[in-house]
């Protein structure tokens, strides 16, 4: 356990994704194979078409999905119409035409609001919900000539890191079927790790995209706060929530955070900033590079895989010029506490809403039953554990005589994490902090389950960005080995704010001197 | 026990004012506050954000905020600087997000006051000073129903949601009245000032003003004690007469009430009643102030908002003339009593109808105080009587500022009597024609004719009904001369000029 296998088999096609080379298709190649850019690059060329890769997404998806648990709805046919539609016009007009994404069929996780199917958030209070519009950022991926082949499962309201609170289905880790992905947006990131699409959307919360990245070997990113319209997305925490992409390489990331980046005049806390071509630059290495390693990072209660893969990583960047400056972030150790007392006393409110009374799961209540038993009997009925854990702590963190107390402190601890990673910033002078994303890999199916703080602590390298409003990312550095199973790890960066351009440079010069990202979980 | 010797009352007053603004506090769905949506069919201005859908998300309206700093200006307040926005969470089937957004600890509007006339001042002259703690904006919730649309029983409630997030400005009074008719006159002319801020209509009925007073009573007994009655907040009174009953009603009973159960003021005895405007009582609605806590927290869907000099002089700047303002000038310029003014300008749109006739009447080369004080004379004389008989407004008559201004000129020119001039006004009422044209068609202007003025007067003194007062006016009492002008204007129907007649008819009879 712990050293690292010898992968031979290495798609050669692989190396320095989204380069425009001849693909030589043939019935052998498997469109679902391709990268994002691959994919996106052949419909353009006219190697293959839209509707092919939905079609040959949509095949995947049913015969894999059964055991997989990724997705909760599949549009087999709106999405087939979409791809007819987006080859119509290239063939009328131009890929350029049809945008940035030329017909490649993408997921989204079942908290962004959609016109058509379902948007459940993996509750069952919302289980026959219909949204009536669509949120931007998902929109913004329509409009870039994206195909939409399903929503992905997810943990209740996105509260869990597993996926098992998902209520509907757990979804399995495609590296190991007795695994978690990680979660809440575990759908997303399964998804994507078994080929079933190249590229997904997700949220991130707490750790909630860069948790199941590292768990299953992708490339997931957190957005700065306010890069990415919430307009359509359902809230879980509102000054953390964040949506973001999953991809299998960072070229392919990069190009998702083009489309879906952007100021949004129906979301208030949208930044007003112009969104930058964040794929131009990402394989251009970063001259001087300055890293900061917190002391936090080599913790010694992490899994030995996970400190070795981290070392290996740290040990990458110095091989590639890189300058490793120790720093330290006394307060993150506050993150989890002030994270799980700010993001339920929000969750309460938001949650609020859910009442029975104009949508959603509305209970049956009995003769001389008030308006008191329809709200508890319909709210107890539609909300799993977890959820309601969340919306107690949090109505109680609020309540009179404790918000300064909890609510308060959490909000002043909020405030010196961030300052402790301003301080890495501006005295430090580093470029982002790197430190792993997890604590140790993919856990198994129940493990955590019954043990509610145990599930809370996987957040404990996450929350901060989160509570900080920094954007992070998390990229495969390495494998761990448990049971004979192989099990990614991720490293993670947390860039100054609206700096994703250097932090997609910089995970990608790692990525470029390395071969984890070509890693395949077994069929 | 102690006989009660003497009862003061003491009220601080609550008003939500519906903001009119076009659209929605936090979205773009029309606001049934505004004219233009006023008759919208029941759940037909919703959106995503009205209804709080799952991914909705609220967005500021500015001029909701304009608005409530405009109000803050007309009250004297501080306009805060930076304020921001709190969810207050509650339950209730009207309440689409499960949470009010409001501002609980930075209201944008505080310390303020606003004066009126002292209600028990019969001269106006004498003003009152109402502090005003603050004034904070929030959005409406809609509406619980537990009657079929158009009315009928039901054994379920229904929901209209229409005015779920219309902007509210909530405006809170220190406990500075002493009278119900200093809160109506406060009352009134808040709504008054609303309506020349252009803020809201006013329109009572329509809820767009509510009023919460807090009631209690400092009772003074006969062994020398002074007690204070426990305080009552009646909730959502929509007419100053209920405004005014309510109080007086509880004037009347509190220290009833503290005679009979002894209990006096002290922090959680406030209780809360409501109206009953056909029986005229209050009826107990919460027994004990009930520890709602509402878990305020700072909306995260928002950002604070800083209101920087700029903007907030740039607001200011567009504060109209107020109506107690308008009332001085007109005292000082035109020469109006107080009771003039006042009547001029406790309504909006007999204000700007007035302003309109007086500019009018200037733009015909009249001096800016005479024709300040002629229109006032015509539209609280001739205007103010019909407006009275027709149950309308003096605006609303169908007689142009244009034609009153014509009518002043004629009066002014000595082209028409008195009597005349009020003719014409009733016949232009009905007329879209010029006031000389209308005088000319319906031969109301005077006759200057010597002859025909002499031919008058002659048949007056030969009328031998007249022949005593004949006499005496040849005998030297001139004052009785008076009764014959009257007899020659009858005569003339009121076309001669009765100056004119006077002199002619001392010359007659002096001759």
């Amino acid at each position: 356990m712990g050293e690292v296998p010898d992968y031979p088999e290495i798609d050669p096609r692989d190396r320095g994704a989204g380069r425009s080379r001849p693909l030589c298709y043939s019935a052998a190649v498997n469109l679902t194979d391709l990268t994002l850019i691959e994919l996106r690059d052949a419909i353009a060329r006219g190697d293959t078409s839209s509707t092919e890769a939905t079609q040959a997404s949509l095949a995947s998806i049913a015969a894999q999905d059964g055991a997989l648990g990724a997705f909760l709805q599949v549009f087999e046919k709106e999405a087939l119409e979409q791809a007819a539609r987006l080859d119509a016009r290239i063939k009328a007009e131009s890929a350029g035409a049809v945008g940035a994404l030329t017909g490649v069929p993408v997921a989204i996780k079942d908290n962004m609001c959609l016109s058509w199917g379902r948007t459940t958030c993996g509750s069952r209070i919302l289980e026959n919900y219909e949204s009536p519009f669509t949120g931007t950022a998902v929109q913004k991926l329509m409009d870039a000539g994206a195909v939409i082949v399903g929503k992905a499962n997810m943990d209740e309201f996105a509260m869990g890191s597993s996926t098992e609170r998902s209520a509907f289905q757990p979804t399995r880790n495609p590296w190991d079927p007795q695994r978690t992905p990680g979660g809440s947006s575990g759908g997303s990131a399964a998804c994507v790790a078994s080929r079933l699409v190249a590229a997904s959307l997700g949220s991130d919360t707490g750790g909630s995209i860069r948790q199941p990245a590292a768990h299953t070997g992708l490339v997931g990113i957190k957005p700065t706060y306010g890069r990415v319209s919430r307009w359509g997305l359902v809230a879980f925490a509102s000054s953390f929530d964040q949506i973001g992409p999953f991809a299998r390489n960072v070229e392919d990331a990069a190009l998702m955070m083009n489309v879906i980046c952007g100021a949004d005049e129906l979301d208030s806390t949208s930044a007003r900033v112009d969104t930058p071509d964040f794929l131009a630059t990402v394989n251009q290495p970063l001259t001087g590079l300055r890293l900061g390693v917190p002391t936090q990072a080599k913790d010694e209660n992490n899994h030995p895989a996970v400190l070795e893969a981290f070392g290996a990583v740290v040990a990458t960047y110095q091989s590639l010029g890189a300058e490793i400056v120790p720093i330290d972030l006394p307060n993150i150790g506050y993150g989890i506490a002030a994270y799980y007392i700010i993001a339920p006393a929000e969750a309460s409110t938001n949650l609020a809403r859910y009442d029975g009374i104009r949508y959603g799961r509305r209970a049956e209540i009995g003769p001389g039953e008030d308006l008191v038993a329809l709200y508890s009997k319909s709210r107890a009925e539609g909300f799993g554990p977890e959820v309601r854990r969340r919306i107690m702590l949090g109505t109680y963190a609020l309540s009179s005589g404790y918000y300064d107390a909890y609510y308060k402190t959490a909000l002043q601890a909020r405030r010196v994490i961030k300052n402790d990673f301003d301080r890495a910033f501006g005295e430090n002078n580093v470029h982002a902090v790197l430190m792993p994303t997890t604590p140790d890999p993919a856990f198994k199916l129940g493990a955590k389950t019954e043990d509610p703080l145990a599930m809370y602590l996987e957040d404990f390298y996450t929350v901060a960005a989160n509570l900080s409003g920094l954007p992070a990312m998390s990229f495969p550095v390495g494998m761990a080995v448990e049971d004979g199973v192989k099990l990614p790890i991720g490293a993670q960066l947390v860039s100054p704010a609206f700096d994703e351009v250097r932090m997609l440079r910089i995970a990608r010069m790692h990525e470029a001197a390395t071969e984890w990202h070509l890693q395949k979980p077994p069929s | 026990m102690a006989e009660i010797t003497n009862v003061r009352l003491m009220v601080g007053l609550e008003i939500h004012v519906e903001l009119a603004t076009r659209t929605k506090m936090f979205t773009r769905s029309g606001s049934p506050a505004c004219a233009e949506f006023d008759d919208a069919p029941a759940n037909s201005l919703l959106d995503p954000v009205v209804l709080g859908l799952p991914g909705a998300l609220p967005v500021l309206n500015k001029s909701a905020i304009e608005m409530a700093m405009l109000v803050g200006a007309a009250l004297e307040c501080s306009i805060a600087r930076e304020t921001k926005w709190d969810r207050k969470n509650y339950y209730y089937p009207d309440l689409p997000k499960g949470y009010q957004i409001s501002q609980y600890d930075m209201p944008v509007c505080f310390d303020g006051a606003m004066e009126i006339p002292d209600p028990a001042d019969p001269s106006g002259e004498h003003m009152r000073r109402i502090g005003i703690i603050r004034a904070h904006l929030e959005e409406d919730a809609g509406k619980l129903l537990h009657e079929a649309p158009g009315g009928g029983a039901i054994d379920y409630s229904i929901v209209d949601y229409n005015r779920a997030g219309t902007p509210l400005l909530e405006i809170v009074t220190q406990p500075d009245f002493r009278t119900a008719d200093e809160v109506v006159a406060f009352a009134r002319q808040l709504r008054n000032v609303c309506r020349f801020l252009g803020v809201s209509e006013g329109v009572m009925q329509k809820g767009h003003m509510r009023f919460e007073p807090n009631i209690n009573t400092i009772v003074d007994t006969s062994d020398g004690r002074e007690i204070r009655t426990p305080i009552v907040e009646i909730k959502n009174l929509n007419s100053f007469r209920a405004v005014q009953r309510a109080i007086e009603y509880e004037y009347a009973h509190q220290p009833k009430r503290w005679q009979k159960d002894g209990v006096e003021m002290a922090s959680g005895r406030k209780t809360t009643r409501g109206w009953d405007d056909v029986k005229g009582v209050t009826v107990m609605q919460r027994e004990k102030e009930e520890a709602h806590d509402y878990r305020y927290m700072p909306d995260p869907d928002l950002l604070p908002l800083v209101i920087d000099d700029a903007w907030r002089e740039s607001v200011v700047s567009r504060l109209p003339e107020l109506p107690h303002a308008r009332a001085k000038r007109y005292e000082h310029d035109y020469g109006l009593s107080a009771k003039e003014a006042s009547a001029l300008t406790d309504e909006r749109d007999l204000c700007f109808y007035y302003e309109a006739c007086v500019e009018c009447v200037g733009a015909q080369g009249v001096q800016a105080d005479v024709a300040g004080k002629q229109a006032a004379n015509v539209v609280l004389q001739a205007g103010a009587k019909r407006a009275n008989e027709r149950g309308v407004g003096a605006w609303e008559l169908g007689i142009s500022p244009q034609q009153i201004a014509g009518i002043i000129k004629l009066r002014l020119g000595d082209e028409i009597g008195s009597s005349a001039a009020d003719a014409l006004f009733e016949a232009l009422c009905e007329s879209d024609e010029e006031a000389a044209a209308a005088a000319q068609r319906l031969n109301l202007l005077q006759v200057k004719d010597e002859g025909q003025l002499a031919a008058w007067c002659q048949a007056v003194i030969d009328d031998p009904a007249n022949a005593k007062v004949v006499e005496d006016v040849r005998g030297g009492k001139e004052a009785a001369v008076g009764r014959l002008v009257g007899g020659v204007m009858k005569v003339s129907g009121g076309k001669a000029d009765a100056k004119a007649v006077k002199e002619k008819l001392i010359e007659l009879l002096k001759a």
